[in-house]
């Protein structure tokens, strides 16, 4: 059943496209996309005020870069295009904030390498190899949990709760080292700080007190799991922040702790959304879906491609740190950039039929990992390890399954989000 | 072919692992090694050197 038409509407207004707002961003993707392709084409460096957050004065504003050609040449010259600034915020954040949240995303070289180095080992193809049998047994026990969900209740499951946030978070946290009774937390505490606000998330409509709470909650886990793992060492993650050093001296506890919440968050909410998401496309794609589930061939570029349609985290920013020109727009010290990696994935000067969802699609050199530069996604090779099991999973144990109902978006920007899919397992009675 | 690494600026993403395993290795310092300099399959080499994010590779053909 098809629950969103796939082919974008002729016209937008974009007098009507504000894409500070976060509720723009709950819109059906072939309207957004819509939008983007006119940007793309006529407004390449669209300039949009920013968002007022209580507490922060509202800064200049940003431009919305959304040619492939353009984000890629700002992403790779790292030190005219700045992320140490702030780059997952469009305001102007205190640093310390910007740091906490952002970790590695928001620092620039030569510290960024040197912190990223520490853990880059554990995510590269050769060490995931190891991995693979967990990944397998993971996302096995967790289809098999969601079977018996769907038998409990009519055959009815939601896809986000049973199949694509329980399958990022066993992985991740196994590989941290973080116990069971605590994951719920975790689960609970990331999904606020990438809510983007989404009011339905955040508790008495304040987002910056949820906010700050999550994070006050995820370093005190770190600091528990730390004090641990310094008296007993492990073969995890934590020990190998907590005991790591970089030009002799050892992490701060606010680095660690603001790094240990980079690798549980951004490892969950992506996967989680590129599962969720991918598992919709599918359903509104029918032969794609049955091309992909038949021919096990296809899990490489399939997975590829899921990633490049739903772009998990829709921007990231950089700050110019000199004057200079590019694609032909002139800039100066400080102007912000906002980097669409959703627009660049559909941009038709590097992509034959980008509104095409292609399974077998090969080259594509999408940017849903990032583009060029020192901050392309660690996380890569361990998320596309775990879309492919998922997938493969899906089509061969819930070849049945069936999603029956629009999607609760995300209200935020930054991350492409669904927080409810309804689906069902047994197929039409 | 022969290829070499700037350690200074790779940061480890393990692209290169991945295209051509028995030329590069990711080492436990998080940089990439060169396991073979003049590698005998060259074609993912330069993929390789191509899609490294940070262009820290170099082939001299
Ligand atoms: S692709 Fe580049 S950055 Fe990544 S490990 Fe290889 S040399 Fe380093």
């Amino acid at each position: 059943m098809s629950v969103e038409a796939p082919i974008p509407p002729a016209e937008v207004d974009l007098a009507t496209v504000d894409l500070s707002d976060r509720d723009w961003w709950v819109r059906p993707p072939a309207e957004r996309h819509a939008a983007l392709d006119r940007l793309r084409a006529e407004r390449p460096f669209a300039f949009f005020a920013e968002p007022e957050i209580p507490g922060i004065p509202a800064g200049p504003g940003y431009h919305a870069v959304t040619r492939y050609a353009d984000l890629e040449a700002i992403s790779s010259q790292p030190a005219v295009f700045c992320s140490g600034r702030g780059a997952v915020s469009m305001q102007d954040v205190p640093a310390e904030l910007h740091e906490f949240y952002g970790s590695l995303i928001s620092m620039d070289d030569p510290r960024h390498a040197k912190i990223r180095r520490i853990v880059s080992k554990t995510f590269t193809p050769r060490m995931l190899e190891r991995t693979l049998d967990s990944v397998r047994t993971v996302v096995d026990d967790v289809l098999a949990r969601a079977r018996a969900t769907a038998e409990a209740n009519d055959g009815a499951i939601d896809v986000v709760a049973d199949l694509a946030a329980p399958i990022p978070l066993r992985v991740i946290c196994d590989m941290m080292g973080v116990p069971e009774a605590d994951r719920p937390g975790v689960l609970a505490n990331s999904t606020i700080i990438l809510s983007g606000g989404d009011p339905e998330l955040i508790e008495n409509d304040d987002p910056f007190t949820a906010f700050l709470t999550a994070g006050m909650e995820m370093a005190a886990l770190m600091e528990r799991l730390a004090g641990e793992r310094l008296a007993d060492p492990r073969d995890d993650l934590t020990t190998a922040l907590v005991r790591s050093e970089v030009d002799g001296e050892r992490l701060s506890h606010q680095e660690i702790a603001s790094f240990f919440i980079l690798l549980l968050v951004a490892g969950n909410e992506t996967t989680r959304n590129a599962i969720s998401q991918g598992l919709l496309t599918l359903s509104e794609w029918p032969q794609e879906r049955a091309r992909w589930a038949a021919d096990p061939s296809l899990d490489r570029t399939g997975v590829e491609e899921v990633v490049r349609w739903v772009s998990p985290v829709t921007w990231m920013r950089r700050t110019a740190t000199q004057d200079g020109e590019i694609g032909g727009h002139r800039f100066t010290a400080g102007e912000k950039f906002l980097l669409f990696y959703n627009a660049a994935n559909r941009d038709p000067a590097v992509f034959a039929d980008p509104q095409r969802f292609d399974v077998g699609r090969d080259p594509n050199p999408h940017v849903g990992f990032g583009s060029r530069g020192p901050h392309f996604c660690l996380g890569a090779h361990l998320a596309r390890r775990e879309l492919q099991v998922t997938f493969r999973a899906v089509f061969e144990q819930l070849p049945d399954l069936e999603v029956t109902g629009p999607p609760r978006r995300l209200a935020s920007s930054f991350v492409n989000g669904l927080k409810r899919l309804p689906a069902r397992l047994g197929g039409t009675r | 072919m022969r290829v070499t690494a700037d350690r200074e600026l790779c940061v480890g993403s393990g692209a290169c692992e991945m295209l051509a395993p028995d030329v590069f290795e990711v080492d436990d310092d998080g940089t990439v090694h060169v396991l073979q300099d003049e590698p005998d399959d060259p074609d993912p080499v330069r993929q390789a050197a191509q899609q490294c994010p940070t262009r820290a590779l170099s082939v001299e053909e």
